[in-house]
């Protein structure tokens, strides 16, 4: 069942006393099936953020449809199934994160246990239970995005919208918003969130679209989207210091790395062969590594490919989905 | 279907405790960000005042202090309504604190309402405060408070109300300067819409062009000045009303209270409107 279902969305913004529009969207047609976690991806103004202010009921789309759980978005009843973490999320900040908690339960309509129980439960699993009777004001950026996720999910949502949900946090605080969002999987919840963190996306996303310039290039899953061919391989050696510049003198790019020597070679063939050599004088092999298609590397042919350019080489297996996306 | 009916259902049904929260955190944040303040400053002020005007008015202490008391509310209250009216809104979205409000399950017209209860609930503690500092004032005097000064600060506190939801529905479409402009000038006229439509149907005026347009801006203004009466002659009346003498009954301020809530009431479903359209950008 899809848990959320746009079709030819569009959005124009008209700016200024000489009333400039600005196309935000351009007809982009997305679903996203309960109990996937869906990364949208894109550069800065693509459109990411539009698309989920329309989907959260906060601005109205120009035109096409936007459903949210089989209701139109922005449906009160559609938003009590739904929790979301803005971007860069501002809160009263006179308000401390158990006071938050509460006030969201409210909208809830939680009653006054259970919104001390939930609240208590996700300040700890936030990791916040040392700050949740200070004032918001005095939280870090990355404090404050932890007490957005908590606000989030005091509802219990279905599906969990989380705009850029790991800016400003440290590797630490990333790491745990990624366990989140698997445990969130685990228990069943949709997970639809934007990135600029590719390796967030690659780590968690079931499917990802990606969306340049107000239309959507992509979506699939990285199996379907990723080119599978190998782009090269790299291999970190060591070797005794009279076998190095026979070593040297193999097939392929030679430079030096910080724990030894690299060589890139252009296939796996070419990397057996050098790897047989180095044992046999005497090397050690450090690490190999075969380089395929990632996702900033599509993200990027995207954002090259010009607007009218139906989609080049495109990756195996794309097959239209939407107006322009290739799955 | 049927989840999805008990879902509409439970959201139809909790609009009440959704609108107390957002009253709630309306208030709370007028306490915390100290508003309440001003009736530290309100009660030096006056204490200051009423011994220097008390001193010059050869035992009318009691009137002085009176009259000062309940100048100072209204002044006051209108610019503590004026100042949080204006910001009501347009601070939720400066602050983008409406982006994660909204998208909670709350139609917009129980947000908007709720912020307005807030406010009310703010300024009627400060009025009932105020009124409470001004009282003990006149007691320490050797004077009584009386029923009489009740009923007028019952009227300042209407017109508070009246004045918040003129400023929350400027403020729905315009940025908070401009609501403050449009607010206080549409207050300053209202307060003088006696004047203004003796203006527009005196003399000069009468039956011209211009006298019918400013008849009909009278008309339509909302009426600050049925709500501030002492000391001033009310519309059919030969005498002046004035909290020491002769005042408004309860069924003046009955009449008065209900058309403020009324327009009130119109000035919010306005803003109501043209808040339920608008792109949260």
């Amino acid at each position: 069942m899809a848990v959320l279902h746009v079709s030819d969305l569009r959005k124009t913004f008209t700016r200024g006393f000489l009333r400039r529009r600005t196309e935000a969207l351009r007809g982009i047609t997305l679903t996203v099936e309960r109990g996937e976690i869906f990364g949208f991806l894109g550069p800065n103004g693509a459109g990411k953020t539009t698309t989920i202010k329309i989907l959260m009921g906060l601005i109205f789309p120009s035109g096409g449809k936007a459903e949210v759980l089989g209701l139109r978005a922005g449906d009160p009843a559609a938003k009590a199934r739904v929790g979301y973490l803005p971007e860069n999320p501002y809160f009263y900040d006179y308000l401390s994160v158990r006071e938050l908690l509460d006030m969201v339960g409210r909208l809830h309509g939680l009653p006054a246990a259970t919104r001390r129980r939930r609240g208590d439960a996700l300040v700890e699993r936030v990791g916040l239970s040392h700050a949740a009777d200070r004032p918001l004001r005095s939280f870090s950026k990355g404090m404050l995005q932890r007490a957005g996720l908590a606000q989030a999910l005091i509802g219990e949502p279905e599906l969990v919208v989380l705009d850029e949900p790991m800016s400003g946090l440290d590797p630490v605080g990333r790491k745990e918003v990624r366990d989140l969002v698997l445990e969130l999987r685990e228990q069943g919840t949709t997970v639809f969130f934007c990135t600029h963190i590719l390796a967030d996306a690659s780590a968690l996303c079931d499917r990802v679209g990606i969306l340049v310039r107000g239309r959507l290039r992509d979506v699939g899953s990285q199996a379907e989207l990723l080119d599978p061919r190998l782009l090269g391989v790299d291999v970190v050696w060591q070797a005794p210091a009279d076998a190095v510049d026979g070593l040297r003198r193999f097939e392929g790019q030679h430079r030096e790395a910080a724990e030894g020597h690299l060589l890139s070679v252009a296939d796996l063939d070419q990397a057996d062969a050098f790897v047989r050599a180095l044992l046999q004088a005497g090397g050690r092999l450090l690490q190999l590594q075969p380089h395929r298609q990632s996702l900033e590397a599509l993200l990027m042919s995207e954002v090259e490919r010009p607007d009218d350019d139906p989609g080049g080489e495109g990756p195996p297996g794309g097959a239209a989905d939407g107006r322009e996306a290739r799955r | 279907m049927s989840g999805r009916s008990d879902e509409a259902g439970r959201v139809r049904s909790a609009m009440g405790p959704r609108v107390w929260a957002v009253a709630l955190n309306t208030f709370r944040e007028a306490v915390r960000n100290r508003v309440l303040y001003v009736l530290a400053l309100f009660a030096v002020g006056l204490m200051a005042f009423s011994v220097v005007l008390g001193e010059l008015s050869m035992h009318e202490e009691i009137r002085v202090i009176k009259d000062l008391g309940l100048f100072g509310i209204s002044f006051v209250g209108v610019v503590i309504a004026l100042f949080l009216g204006v910001n009501l809104l347009s601070k939720e979205l400066d602050r983008k604190t409406v982006y994660f409000v909204i998208p909670k399950p709350l139609r917009r017209f129980e947000f908007l309402l709720g912020k307005y209860l807030g406010q009310v609930l703010t300024l009627t503690v400060l009025v009932t405060l105020m009124a409470a500092i001004l009282a003990i004032f006149v007691l320490v005097q050797g004077g009584s408070h009386g029923v009489v000064m009740v009923r007028a600060e019952v009227l300042v506190l209407v017109e508070l109300c009246l004045l918040t939801a003129v400023a929350m529905l400027f403020s729905s479409f315009s940025s908070p300067y401009l609501s403050a402009m449009f607010t206080g000038a549409l207050w300053v006229i209202g307060r003088n819409r006696a004047e203004l439509l003796a203006f527009a149907t005196g003399k000069k005026l009468g039956g011209t062009p211009l006298g019918t347009v400013l008849e009909a801006c009278a008309d339509v203004v909302p009426d600050f000045h049925a709500l501030y009466v002492s000391g001033s002659q009310l519309p059919g009346g030969d005498t002046v009303v004035s909290v020491h003498e002769s005042f408004v009954s309860w069924g003046y301020v009955a009449e008065a209270s209900l058309y403020g809530l009324l327009y009130a009431a119109a000035c919010l479903v306005g803003a109501m409107v043209l808040f339920a359209r608008r792109d949260l950008v």
